[in-house]
């Protein structure tokens, strides 16, 4: 290996300055909301509270601990979560796989992608949305979270895409030695591509986790409402005329900027921990060197 | 505010009204003015027309009756609920009550969280044609369900089962709550009554900064531009740093806190409602002479730094930052603005006291404070619904349990320090005047010596005031509120000077209001907010009056002149 | 014969893609059929199939008409156009720069922390971002201020608006996008990069020469994927973060249609809005696709 000249090393150095700087602006909000959350309320209300908290106190959590709501919808995004994430990631790798071949080998493919595609651009809106659903009786039932958004076409076209670049050869070998598309998927594509897979499957537990426009329109008891949903009719900032209506102890409660800022941590962290854990798959396939061999 | 309790009563008398009704026919005689689109008559002494609802213990439905709706629950909600051990949305002591008193149990289609989810939902469920027995709706949606042929016309049905206590509750705002509801001179929606003289606003100042710098209390405009110029310049929270706002303002303009209505109807301008032109006719507020005059003036002042540089981007939230902090000293606003943002101030900084002044004009002529129809919400009844009456039934219980002989306010509306119970019965509707009495009767009461024997709403109030005396400071906004020298006491100054400006204009939002209000909302606060900051001259005030009107005010002025007579007559 | 084993050969093909074709089938396609509403004065009491009124073009030429339309469609347009090339630029350096870490805890690190911000709502955010930029007493104008440079109203001036709605934006979504990238960056063969070394190439000739043309499939279907965000201006940002005194250069196509549908729900109108969005989008991306097709031989999905 040559060694690093100057030029390099100045660079290098430069260079992790700049993303370490990156990243603490990036998790700048994150310590902020934490230190509010951690502040007395009045403190709060005063702007005071910038990276640590002002007249610490554990308030806020104890508030939200002995309220359940932010624990039963939490369980409710977990459902989403395993079972939406998981239909997710199943339907992309069945649907890319296919689409990734060559329009000679397999003719359909560019209608199935327009056909897909097609959707990623066009909807009819939220009442039809909700219609379907509703005949379908799915209102207020996980399902509701789960099957509609059962194909998320941006991961589709993503992980086509990358089948697409793994060497041909990895194909033909599996077919001289017999192997369907099945088991040519299952056993060979995949373990090549998992840098991809665990992209997509990031994309799809964040996207599950994050969603929160849904929950609040196809629920019909509060209780049902996945986290995110929970945590906006919490944070929501009304409009003026609405506090105007409210009562004293309402008041009160609806600026309570710690109490909001504690469950906006909860409902963060968690999903913040899944890709340090996803990040491992981030290595080149092996099987690269298999089939040079 | 023992609302629960009262709207309970009142819900259990509607409901015992309905039962008898149920029970005994038609009662054939109430039929009311047919054709008149004024509101239904207030005597409860009774004239010919209308039939006597006789209470009683046939008024409950037996069998039980099931009725349909759609509830809303917030933040505040399930902290009640969490203090009211056992008790949940749909299982409480509301639903007991009416249960046991009227035999009527709810059946909610759906429970959705928070005023902006309730509409969407409500919006998505009507459009899958999915309506519930009774339903809770704003004034345009109501008339989107009168136009969709979905809802009944109530006045009858109001004529013969609301009880005398009930109609006299809403009629206390007058005529404007039903002329809101009724379209085509039919009743569609039984108002959800609120106060509008609580949205009369005052100027708030901070007493301890006044003494410090040893000014005088205000008795003109003139007077408050010129405290709010002390406070700008002067340090008066002594840090060396020129870091305080003369006057409050948030970026809306336009609201019940750090707003502008009040400043502009010291110059006897009314910007945000219908007030009537030289010759009678309805004109808005906002396009009318007086109020270039204000804005000027608020140039001038934003100039020489009076205002917040930033406020034009700093919503409610933001700005209340400034208050809390101690950085500001005069503000317009409603009556609750002690409890918030001000309270925080006074937890920071036990020193700041505020006080609210009655609004102060420019010149000679009093100031008139501007306000609107309270009363927002209105209840529907679905066209083929089998127990409409149940409505009426349910009003009377809840205004009874409240604030009628039988009234259980420690129950029902307040109990312990569970603000907001009376909120888990779907009706709810208060007597408009209820926080101006609570403080007439606290202040009859203290001049007599008589502060031991109030019941009801003002006793709640008295114990906290008489808490904060003690030395819990967390209770000051009560005393600033209801206290003698309290806000209330402006509040009652109004009202015996009759000083309200109400808005003229009171019905249903007119097609073209549904459609051009955005625009013009648009229109007027871009204009205003580059006015006031500077970038566009006095002048340019000429010509968003003409833009107002090309866009749309014209016609919008049109149809509500044409309403305006039509109530008239 | 061919043909029948060829059938036989896709059939599993078909198959894989028969569950999420149905799925999308019913949630997407079937609701699609609704968009007609587009075309009627949608009153939503009166029920779906109710009774609505046929009005042609007329909520599009209610929104064409409205004032300042022309103002609001360059603003969208501007912005959306600003953010679709940051939004590539920032997101690829960043891969491109974290590919030359050393170090792999400070990469780890590095990788996770970027991607928080895009967690956090801009209703949290624009509260910290009016702090943050305040020309008296925010962070930034006071570094600034540092260098001698006099304060700026970055959310309160024209001028300055749109350029810090495209740089908040990016600071908030760039972390997902480098993850695509950091991810295109693994499938490259190893054995490329050794022959450029080989051949004395330095970092910045490998990066060139063997690093992007490796990502280039990527690249180009980013860039492709967001065409179709040319009318997305980001509606929860600008929610948000705008006021009156920046409607003239904040203003944009989905803010205008949210304050029209605070007064009455009018799903027709935003139906119309979306269908015209939808197919401006359609037309740039079908025109980027053909255009990749037909001159680089590339189908891009």
């Amino acid at each position: 290996m040559l060694g690093q000249s100057t030029g390099a090393r100045l660079f290098s150095a430069f260079n992790a300055v700049f993303l370490i700087a990156l990243s603490l602006l990036c998790i700048a909000p994150l310590v902020h909301i934490a230190a509010v959350s951690l502040s007395s309320s009045s403190a709060v209300t005063a702007g005071w509270v910038k990276f640590w908290p002002v007249d610490f106190t554990l308030d806020s959590y104890r508030f939200v601990m002995t309220r359940g709501e932010i624990w039963s919808s939490m369980w409710v995004t977990l459902q989403r979560v395993a079972l939406g994430g998981g239909l997710n990631l199943l339907l992309t790798i069945l649907i890319a796989y296919p689409l990734s071949k060559e329009s000679a080998t397999f003719r359909s493919r560019t209608g199935y992608a327009w056909f897909f595609f097609f959707t990623m651009l066009f909807s009819g809106g939220l009442i039809p949305w909700y219609m379907v659903i509703r005949q379908l009786e799915l209102l207020d039932s996980i399902w509701a979270l789960v099957l509609p958004a059962g194909v998320p076409v941006f991961n589709v076209v993503l992980m086509l895409n990358f089948f697409r670049q793994l060497p041909k050869e990895l194909e033909e070998a599996a077919f001289m030695d017999g192997a369907g598309h099945w088991t040519t998927l299952w056993k060979i594509y995949l373990p090549a591509a998992l840098p991809a897979l665990a992209t997509v499957s990031l994309f799809a537990v964040v996207w599950h986790w994050n969603s929160w426009f849904d929950g609040l329109i196809l629920m019909n008891r509060p209780e049902h409402y996945p986290l995110q949903s929970y945590l906006q009719t919490v944070i929501m900032q009304r409009d003026m005329t609405f506090i105007q209506h409210l009562s004293r102890a309402e008041l009160a409660i609806v600026s309570d900027r710690t109490i909001k800022s504690a469950q906006i941590l909860i409902a963060t962290l968690p999903i913040v921990f899944v890709y340090p854990f996803l990040q491992r798959f981030f290595v080149k396939g092996i099987v690269l060197g298999s089939v040079k061999g | 505010m023992r609302k629960g309790t009262r709207a309970a009563f009142i819900a259990f008398v509607c409901a015992a009204t309905l039962t008898i009704s149920a029970c005994g026919g038609e009662n054939g005689t109430g039929k009311g003015n047919a054709g008149s689109s004024s509101a239904p008559s207030a005597s409860p002494s009774g004239s010919a027309s209308n039939a006597q609802p006789s209470a009683g213990a046939a008024d409950k439905y037996d069998p039980p009756i099931e009725i349909s709706l759609v509830g809303v629950t917030d933040d505040t909600l399930e902290g009640v609920l969490a203090k009211l051990s056992g008790e949940t949305f749909e299982n409480n002591r509301w639903s007991k009550l009416y249960k046991d008193q009227l035999g009527i149990t709810f059946k909610y289609d759906w429970i959705a969280k928070g005023p902006d989810q309730f509409k969407q939902k409500m919006n998505v469920s009507l459009a899958s044609g999915d309506v519930p027995d009774f339903i809770q709706v704003d004034a345009t949606e109501l008339k989107q369900l009168q136009e969709a042929d979905l809802i009944m016309d109530l006045r009858d049905l109001y004529e013969s089962n609301a009880a005398p206590l009930t109609k006299e509750v809403l009629t206390q705002d007058g005529q404007a709550p039903f002329d809101a509801a009724t379209i085509d001179g039919k009743l569609m929606g039984i108002p959800n009554i609120r106060s509008s003289i609580d949205m009369a606003q005052f100027v708030w100042i901070r007493t301890d900064w006044l003494q410090k710098l040893n000014l005088p209390e205000p008795k003109t405009l003139q007077d408050v531009v010129a405290i709010s110029e002390a406070f700008a310049t002067q340090d008066p929270d002594g840090n060396n740093k020129a870091d305080t706002v003369g006057l409050l303002l948030q970026k809306d303009l336009f609201g019940g806190f750090a707003g502008l209505e009040g400043f502009f109807n010291g110059f006897h301008a009314y910007p945000t409602i219908w007030v009537e032109d030289e010759s009678g006719n309805l004109a808005h507020g906002s396009t009318r002479p007086e109020t270039k005059a204000a804005l000027a003036e608020l140039q001038r002042m934003f100039k020489n730094g009076l205002l917040d540089q930033e406020f034009g981007v700093k919503d409610w939230g933001k700005t209340a930052e400034t208050a809390s902090a101690g950085k500001v000293g005069v503000s317009f606003g409603q009556q609750w603005l002690s409890a918030w943002p001000f309270q925080s101030n006074h937890d920071n900084d036990p020193n700041a006291v505020w006080k609210g002044y009655p609004l102060l004009s420019a010149d000679d002529k009093p100031a008139r404070p501007e306000i609107s129809l309270g009363t927002y919400q209105y209840w529907a009844v679905r066209k083929d619904a089998k127990n409409p009456e149940a409505l009426l039934k349910m009003f009377n219980a809840y205004i009874k349990k409240n604030w009628g002989e039988t009234a259980e306010f420690g129950t029902y509306y307040l109990p312990g320090d569970a603000e907001g119970t009376w909120k888990l019965s779907p009706v709810t509707p208060e007597p408009p005047n209820k926080n101006l009495d609570a403080y007439l009767a606290i202040a009859e009461a203290a001049a007599n010596g008589k502060l031991a024997e109030l019941t009801g709403e003002a006793k709640v109030i008295q114990d906290k005031i008489a808490e904060y005396k003690n030395g819990n400071e967390k209770l000051w906004s009560w005393a600033a509120g209801y206290d003698v020298d309290g806000v209330y006491g402006v509040m009652k100054q109004y009202k015996e000077s009759d000083r309200f400006m109400m808005n003229k204009f009171v019905g249903a939002p007119t097609e073209t209001m549904a459609e051009k209000s955005a625009t013009l909302g648009k229109l007027t606060n871009e204009t205003f907010t580059r006015i006031i900051l500077g970038e566009l001259p006095i002048d340019a005030f000429d010509t968003f009056v003409q833009d107002w009107n090309k866009l749309g005010g014209e016609q919008i002025t049109k149809e509500a002149n044409e309403w305006y007579r039509a109530s008239k007559s | 014969m061919i043909k029948s084993r060829a059938l036989s050969r896709n059939l599993p093909l078909h198959l894989m893609i028969l569950p999420g074709l149905l799925l999308v089938l019913i949630f997407s396609y079937v609701p699609i059929l609704g968009t007609y509403i587009a075309f009627q004065k949608f009153i939503p009491a009166k029920g779906f199939f109710g009774d609505q009124a046929w009005i042609g073009w007329d909520n599009f030429r209610y929104v064409l008409d409205l004032p300042g339309i022309f103002q609001v469609l360059w603003n969208t347009v501007f912005i959306a156009v600003m953010k679709m090339v940051a939004g590539i630029v920032v997101p690829l350096t960043v891969a491109l720069l974290l590919n030359e870490l050393r170090k792999q805890a400070i990469k780890r690190s590095v990788q996770t922390l970027i991607y928080l911000p895009h967690f956090l709502s801009w209703i949290i955010l624009g509260g910290v971002l009016v702090d943050l930029l305040s020309p008296s007493s925010g962070l930034v104008n006071q570094a600034l201020g540092a260098f001698g440079i006099k304060p700026i109203f970055f959310l309160g001036s024209n001028d300055w608006f749109p350029y810090t709605m495209v740089i908040s934006d990016v600071w908030k979504e760039f972390g997902f996008a480098t993850i695509v990238y950091l991810a295109a960056l693994t499938g490259i063969d190893p054995q490329q990069y050794e022959a450029a070394i080989i051949d004395g190439a330095s970092r910045w000739k490998q990066t060139w020469h063997v690093t992007l043309p490796g990502m280039r499939m990527i690249i180009v279907l980013m860039v492709v994927l967001s065409l179709g965000n040319v009318l997305n201006a980001g509606f929860d940002q600008i929610v948000n973060l705008y006021s009156a005194q920046v409607y003239a250069s904040g203003d944009i196509i989905d803010t205008l249609v949210y304050r029209l549908g605070l007064q009455q729900a009018q799903y027709g109108v935003a139906t119309a809005v979306g269908l015209f969005k939808s197919v401006v989008s359609f037309l740039f991306i079908s025109v980027a696709y053909y255009a990749a097709y037909k001159l680089a031989d590339y189908r891009i999905f």
